[in-house]
């Protein structure tokens, strides 16, 4: 049914989407700390994050509404069996969303200080839970013949059968998600800061762009390991083999934006890198959308878990309107909001 | 206590009624900024726009509260409640994955340009950027309302070979009657919310002494349009509610009344203890064949009561039930007083001056969030003991593999995590109602 594949692409795409556009933010509070020595500089980097981070949020909402209506099988599932995960995530988000919502509201050293704190811990601590997710994605799940599973943090550091959050493979991605959106970040920051956040933000985004290339040669020979089928498979699909393609021209891009200091050719590399990789990613999995490590006949796919055809086609039918009615108010308040967040306000 | 679906309804329990002290304030709120955004076009007199400025900031407090505890309640479905969001996924997503997509999408970019965009938009550009706001936070209720309004009375579906719910008819699930009814009953409390708020700071700056000018503003259009949101609340949307309920839930009528036995002319109970063992009411106080003329129409119809109903379809927490509708219902109509006071007092112009009336005014704000959280405990207790009613049953909606020990720790990180919020709401909204709106016409 080709309503099904439609309706992976979408999520694939509101996944992506969210992850780029929050990653970022994400990014900018984990390296918080090395580009923003004192108050005033931790307030540049807030205002830098722009007044539109509820709007990136909401992608959140719309991956889980979308979830919910074409493969509620798939939320079910998933969603349960990450419970505790879950939860660190959403109470994260509360944290992270209060941080920026109340941190300008006093003016008060202390008051900054300790939200500036909550912003950074809150951060790293999300990155690094959605790296752990793309890496249980990719290594996949104990969901039994049940159809359900329930996992621990952590059973044992091996990452066949009963499997938990963490293993080394999960723990190694994501630390290179916290790599890669510290990056992502920092590149941001070189676009839309001035003064001495803005020099800083570029000499650290050129340490971990080199340090990027390595890591992500790690994690791909890992992967490998862990579920051989996805490297053939980035190989032998040709969505995959153009969006590898693309990174690769973003990762030429980001050389070349810091050769020639053109922030925004860097930054605009930075996406189609980081984005590339994901869609290759998600090409190559499908249909599997929740891979059991106890044998493939438990896998969760697009065919087994997706909702009623009727339902399916109606949903598609409003959900491209609104996404395009969403990115035209985003735009207007970029518009509104546009250029550089001066170092002394 | 041991019981698996206890903690997770206790869970989503609490944490829905606390995000939802927040948007009924702001939903209410928004209509006071548009319009005063809107006289502040037309007559170009700053005292308008000064209010409109002020009440901005409480808006941006209470929407920012409201979108952080908003978003974990999407993925409570997922992670508490997946047997249900896998049996009726295909219909309640639409309008879940909906809310996010035309609601939220609007309001979150247009609550930027609102809060922070006064110098840089034209003031027609500003008022229209409020009236987005506006129009995103009642879409958003409508949504959700939608969505509660199938599981109330379930429209548009069918039940597939596969045991699931599937998409019938999108026009007849996205306007159900039920949603209807519910929207406007909704809306029109969450004016009354916002109406006594505003009222209730203009009373105090009254009393205190302070921004005389903007305090006559808020007593004067938060008691007009709270005795008009409050008879809105009862007549016609509340009256139109009841009848849904007894047309489609009698079971759920009779709960609420107390009522054990069935009969022609039924009478209204205003007070009374439900001795649910005996099937019973202590110490009634009653008016003789009202319910059947609230019910019905005539003071003949046959309201049927709880013993006409086979037990394993009572609501499961009769007393609670019954408690939650008569505290929603006796303050609407202490409401209805109160305002109609107030705005009598307004036309003889001696509401200023009336020290006792304003003390009422300014002490009573917490009343209607005590009614808004009864009347949505009337509605989600009267419901049970289905999720969706006639249809699924709560006790098979829950998920199963998330255990009580679980469900238990996440509800306590809820209530801790909360509780700061809740210091922090307060530490804020009294820096701002101590800084006060700048007096423009003072």
């Amino acid at each position: 049914m080709r309503v099904i594949e439609l309706w992976y692409a979408i999520l694939a795409f509101t996944l992506i989407v969210y992850l780029m556009l929050d990653g970022r933010n994400f990014g900018v509070g984990a390296i918080q700390r090395a580009v923003a020595k004192t108050p005033a500089e931790r307030r540049q980097l807030a205002l830098a994050l722009g007044p539109l981070w509820p709007w990136h949020e909401v992608w959140l909402v719309v991956l889980g509404g979308s979830l919910f209506v074409a493969f509620p099988r798939v939320l079910a599932v998933s969603f349960t069996g990450y419970y505790l995960a879950l939860y660190l995530v959403l109470w994260s988000l509360i944290l992270r969303g209060m941080a920026l919502e109340v941190g300008g509201h006093v003016e008060q050293p202390l008051w900054q200080e300790f939200w500036d704190f909550v912003f950074a811990a809150s951060s790293v601590l999300l990155a690094i839970l959605f790296g752990a997710a793309l890496g249980n994605i990719a290594r996949g799940v104990p969901v039994g013949d049940s159809g359900q599973f329930q996992m621990p943090f952590f059973t044992n550091f091996r990452t066949r059968g009963q499997v938990g959050l963490l293993d080394w493979y999960t723990v190694s991605m994501a630390i290179f998600t916290l790599l890669a959106l510290s990056a992502h970040g920092a590149t941001y920051l070189t676009l839309k800061t001035e003064g001495p956040v803005c020099e800083r933000s570029r000499r650290l985004a050129k340490k971990l762009w080199i340090l990027f290339c390595p890591a992500l040669a790690v994690v791909f020979a890992e992967t490998w390991f862990v579920r051989p089928h996805l490297p053939y498979a980035i190989a032998s699909r040709p969505l995959a083999i153009a969006a590898v393609l693309i990174a690769i021209a973003g990762a030429a891009a980001i050389f070349h934006g810091f050769r020639q200091d053109l922030s925004g050719f860097a930054f605009i590399g930075s996406w189609m890198l980081l984005a590339g990789l994901l869609v290759a990613s998600a090409a190559a999995m499908f249909p599997t959308m929740l891979r059991s490590t106890l044998g493939d006949r438990n896998s969760l796919t697009a065919y087994n878990s997706a909702a009623g055809a009727n339902g399916l086609k109606i949903a598609a039918i409003w959900w491209p309107v609104a996404v395009a009615l969403s990115l035209g108010y985003s735009l207007y308040i970029l518009r509104l909001f546009r250029g550089k967040v001066p170092a002394d306000r | 206590m041991s019981d698996p679906a206890f903690w997770h309804r206790i869970q989503f329990a609490f944490t829905v009624i606390y995000h939802y002290l927040f948007p009924q304030l702001t939903m209410g709120l928004i209509g006071f900024i548009v319009f005063w955004k809107y006289k502040a076009l037309r007559s170009g007199n700053p005292r308008y726009a000064t209010a409109a400025r002020f009440w901005t900031k409480i808006f941006g407090l209470n929407f920012a509260i409201g979108v952080v505890t908003g978003i974990p309640m999407e993925f409570q479905f997922g992670s508490n409640w997946a047997a249900f969001t896998r049996y009726s996924g295909e219909i309640i997503g639409q309008t879940l994955a909906m809310e996010g997509m035309f609601a939220f999408f609007l309001e979150s970019a247009m609550i930027i340009a609102l809060v922070f965009g006064e110098k840089r938009l034209s003031p027609k550009n500003h008022f229209l950027v409020s009236l987005g706001v506006a129009i995103g936070s009642w879409a958003s209720a409508y949504f959700i309302l939608t969505t509660n309004a199938f599981m109330q009375h379930p429209t548009g579906y069918a039940v597939g070979t596969d045991g699931l719910l599937h998409l019938q008819s999108f026009g007849q699930f996205l306007f159900n009657p039920w949603a209807t009814v519910e929207f406007f009953h909704n809306q029109a409390a969450s004016l009354v919310t916002g109406a006594f708020v505003v009222t209730s700071l203009g009373a105090f700056y009254m009393l205190g002494i302070r921004h005389h000018d903007q305090a006559r503003l808020y007593l004067k259009y938060g008691a007009a349009v709270g005795l008009l949101a409050s008879v809105l609340v009862a007549f016609p949307t509340g009256d139109r509610q009841a009848k849904m309920v007894a047309r489609y839930q009698e079971v759920s009528l009779a709960a609420m009344e107390g009522r054990f036995q069935s009969g022609p002319e039924a009478e209204l109970v205003l007070i009374g203890q439900p001795d649910v063992q005996n099937r019973k009411l202590d110490n009634p106080i009653i008016i003789p064949e009202a319910l059947s003329f609230l019910a019905y129409g005539t003071f003949h119809g046959n309201v049927r009561g709880l013993g006409a109903f086979p037990q394993n379809v009572w609501p499961g927490n009769i007393e609670l039930l019954y408690y939650s509708f008569h505290i929603m219902a006796g303050l609407g109509t202490v409401f209805i007083i109160v305002m109609g006071l107030a705005v009598l007092y307004l036309l003889l112009g001696r509401l200023e001056s009336s020290r006792f009336l304003l003390w009422v005014l300014m002490l009573a704000f917490p009343f209607p969030y005590i009614a808004n959280t009864a009347g949505w405990m009337t509605t989600e207790l009267g419901r049970q003991p289905w999720l969706i009613y006639g249809l699924f049953r709560t006790e098979q909606g829950y998920s199963h593999a998330a255990t009580p020990g679980s469900t238990i720790f996440t509800l306590i990180g809820f209530c801790g995590l909360y509780l700061v919020l809740g210091f922090l709401f307060f530490y804020l909204i009294e820096r701002e109602i101590e800084e006060g709106p700048e007096d423009a016409g003072d």
